[in-house]
């Protein structure tokens, strides 16, 4: 196909791929969770919300307690489930290496959640054809789609699967096993796998760590160098600098990222090469709503589906010219919501 | 360990505007091993020349605005380069000198450097120098008869017509369409290695630096007219064949017409683009005063490129509505 969205990143994984999830020691004074209640009643769509509810299950892709969006989903009735297990981010490799090690629990997460949504069909998303055969090898009966390497894979996932007719809903790989835990042994959500990764850090490794402990405390388990100046939590493209090193990890934590040195990168005019509009999978023209919000007197008409950003930054990452193009659309988005125009 | 704040996004894809000019400077610099192993350093030496002047003048006029000094883009380096691509061997050292004064301080600077030209820069640049030192600019000196070459100084060689204008006076190139090829014979320094212009154009497609869209429909309509009206007694084959590789033709649809600044945004646009650009310069072969008018057709049609944008906004959706959540 010539006209692929989205944008094409170097892919590093293999490192933190190597090796199996380490279990990362509890740091001492954290509390022990708490055991559930035995679970009571059928496990019907109710049961299950419920169970997933009092497990305090968190969609580590979205952040959203999954208990949420089961019952949003109920009420929307999606075809199919999709459980993603490719990382969109470079150097993540943590939804990757839950479905590898946890196969089976993934499927059984994933058969609730179709449950308790009522969806008829559904699949396990993974990044590559190789990685497919992995799976294949380790569980016969995985019934697998492929999302692809190029950058916002769930979105661009979500478009193909529009376009083909389905109306799919999207449930993180950590999700699935929290809840086949939380419905068969009753556990609550703790544990959350994380990858560490950046040149700043000795160990490229996925750990498993108890949601709630501080940063520090995982980057020293990957030996982290003294020269390391910047830590980003979330993803390369979208996560945040972390400043203080005592923030907790959070159970929609992927990926913790240690860089000796703060990329930067020199700006240039916009050339008009398009390469914004070929990566932005919501068919937004960036660099025309630029030119437009750059221009004395901008025109909200001109500047089309501004509103449907969700904020991916794929536009910025792809542009040659190192432009913040996501500003520029918020910006914009901003501007057409205000109605004020003149 | 001290840590700091930063801002998304922390990766970026491999193209940034220095690499993509890069990538055109060195496809240009492959088009100077042929003649540097023909010809010796003296095509080196010009095209060094002229990419320092370039440099220069962009940093004068830096200095002139006081702006800070970027020259890290490697643009202004790409425009002396094309500059030096599209003048003869035997040309003195100024000429490219004053081509490149001409393309940075007036047809690039004073509109806000790259990214804002409404006009490739060099061919502003080379269409300035035709038109003030025409005589130096078409005078090209016979690469079989050639003697020693100096490296730098002017040189008196015995000249000869290029193919280009044998055509324009009505008659058939003594040269086979084969060994053109090879590209041994009276022309613009760059743009006689026919070989050597279609594999780099090959690998700036591949790289998605320049666009091939515009490449494409602009050979199409200038084989089409070179096929259909032929300017000498020949078949309709061997015309296309002289047409498409004497004279700046295929240069300027590899490295000129494909400049993203200066082309429509469109996928439409860029082929009615391309396909303007093709039938002006077969227009200008045939009723212009020159034996090339290459640059001139370019400069024409980016002119009309915010136009050919403007048509086509109306008729065409910006963007696609994929679906709603």
């Amino acid at each position: 196909m010539i006209l692929q969205h989205g944008v094409k990143l170097e892919q590093q994984k293999t490192a933190s791929l190597r090796h199996k999830i380490k279990i990362l020691p509890v740091p001492e004074g954290m509390a022990e969770p708490k055991p559930l209640a035995a679970r009571q009643g059928k496990l019907d769509a109710a049961g299950i919300i419920a169970a997933a509810e009092a497990a305090q299950i968190v969609d580590e892709f979205d952040g959203v307690a999954l208990a949420r969006k089961l019952k949003r989903l109920r009420r929307l009735k999606p075809d199919m489930i999709v459980a993603c297990c490719f990382d969109e981010d470079p150097c993540t490799t943590s939804a990757m290496a839950t479905l590898r090690e946890n196969t089976d629990a993934v499927i059984a997460g994933l058969v609730l959640a179709a449950r308790a949504c009522g969806a008829a069909e559904n699949k396990i998303a993974v990044a590559t054809p190789r990685e497919a055969r992995m799976i294949k090898k380790i569980n016969p009966q995985a019934d697998l789609i492929l999302a692809g390497e190029r950058y916002p894979a769930r979105v661009l996932l979500k478009r193909k699967l529009f376009a083909s007719g389905k109306n799919a809903a999207y449930i993180g790989a950590q999700a699935c096993v929290a809840l086949t835990a939380a419905v068969d042994e009753n556990e609550a959500q703790s544990f959350t796998v994380v990858t560490v990764a950046g040149d700043g850090v000795e160990h490229w490794r996925n750990m498993r760590v108890r949601i709630g402990t501080p940063l520090k405390f995982l980057l020293d388990a990957c030996e982290a160098s003294e020269k390391t100046t910047l830590v980003i939590t979330g993803s390369s493209v979208t996560g945040k600098a972390v400043t203080n090193l005592s923030e907790p990890v959070t159970a929609s934590t992927r990926c913790v990222i240690a860089l000796k040195k703060i990329p930067r990168n020199k700006t240039y005019p916009c050339i008009g090469c398009e390469k914004c509009a070929r990566a932005c999978p919501r068919g937004i023209v960036p660099w025309r709503v630029l030119r437009e919000i750059q221009s004395g007197a901008p025109d909200p008409v001109r500047m089309p589906n501004v509103q449907k950003c969700i904020g991916c930054s794929a536009c910025s990452v792809a542009c040659p010219s190192g432009i913040d193009l996501t500003a520029v659309i918020s910006k914009a988005a901003a501007f057409k919501k205000s109605g004020d125009f003149d | 360990m001290t840590l700091n704040e930063a801002r998304a996004p922390f990766v970026k894809s491999e193209a940034s505007v220095s690499s993509m000019m890069r990538d055109v400077l060195f496809a240009l610099a492959m088009l100077l091993v042929l003649p540097v192993v023909h010809y010796g350093i003296r095509p080196l030496v010009m095209a060094g020349v002229t990419m320092l002047a370039c440099a220069l003048y962009e940093i004068l006029f830096s200095l002139i605005q006081t702006k800070s000094i970027s020259l890290s883009d490697c643009s202004s380096m790409v425009t002396g380069m094309i500059i030096i691509m599209l003048m003869p061997l035997n040309a003195p050292l100024w000429l490219p000198c004053a081509a490149a004064a001409f393309a940075i301080l007036v047809a690039k600077m004073p509109f806000g450097s790259i990214g804002h030209t409404p006009f490739n820069p060099a061919a502003a640049g080379v269409a300035f120098a035709t038109l003030c030192w025409p005589k130096q600019m078409f005078s090209y000196f016979n690469p079989a008869a050639a003697g020693t070459i100096p490296a730098y100084g002017d040189f008196t060689a015995a000249l000869a017509p290029s193919p280009a204008a044998v055509l324009k006076s009505g008659l058939k190139p003594d040269i086979l369409p084969l060994d053109m090829l090879w590209g041994v014979f009276a022309g613009p320094l760059g743009t006689t290695g026919i070989l050597i212009i279609c594999a780099c154009g090959l690998f700036l497609f591949a790289k998605r630096t320049a666009r091939w869209d515009i490449t494409v429909s602009f050979l199409i309509v200038a084989a089409l007219i070179a096929a259909f009206f032929p300017r000498i007694a020949c078949s309709s084959l061997t015309s296309v064949k002289y047409e498409l590789m004497s004279g700046s033709l295929l240069f300027c649809s590899v490295f000129m017409v494909t400049d993203p600044v200066t082309a429509p945004h469109r996928a439409l646009g860029r082929i009615l683009y391309g396909a303007f650009a093709g039938f002006l310069i077969m227009m200008f072969r045939r009723f212009g005063a020159f034996e090339q008018g290459a640059c001139f057709a370019v400069i024409i049609a980016n002119a009309a490129a915010p136009q050919i944008d403007a048509l086509l906004v109306g008729s065409q959706r910006l963007g696609d509505e994929p679906y709603d959540e």
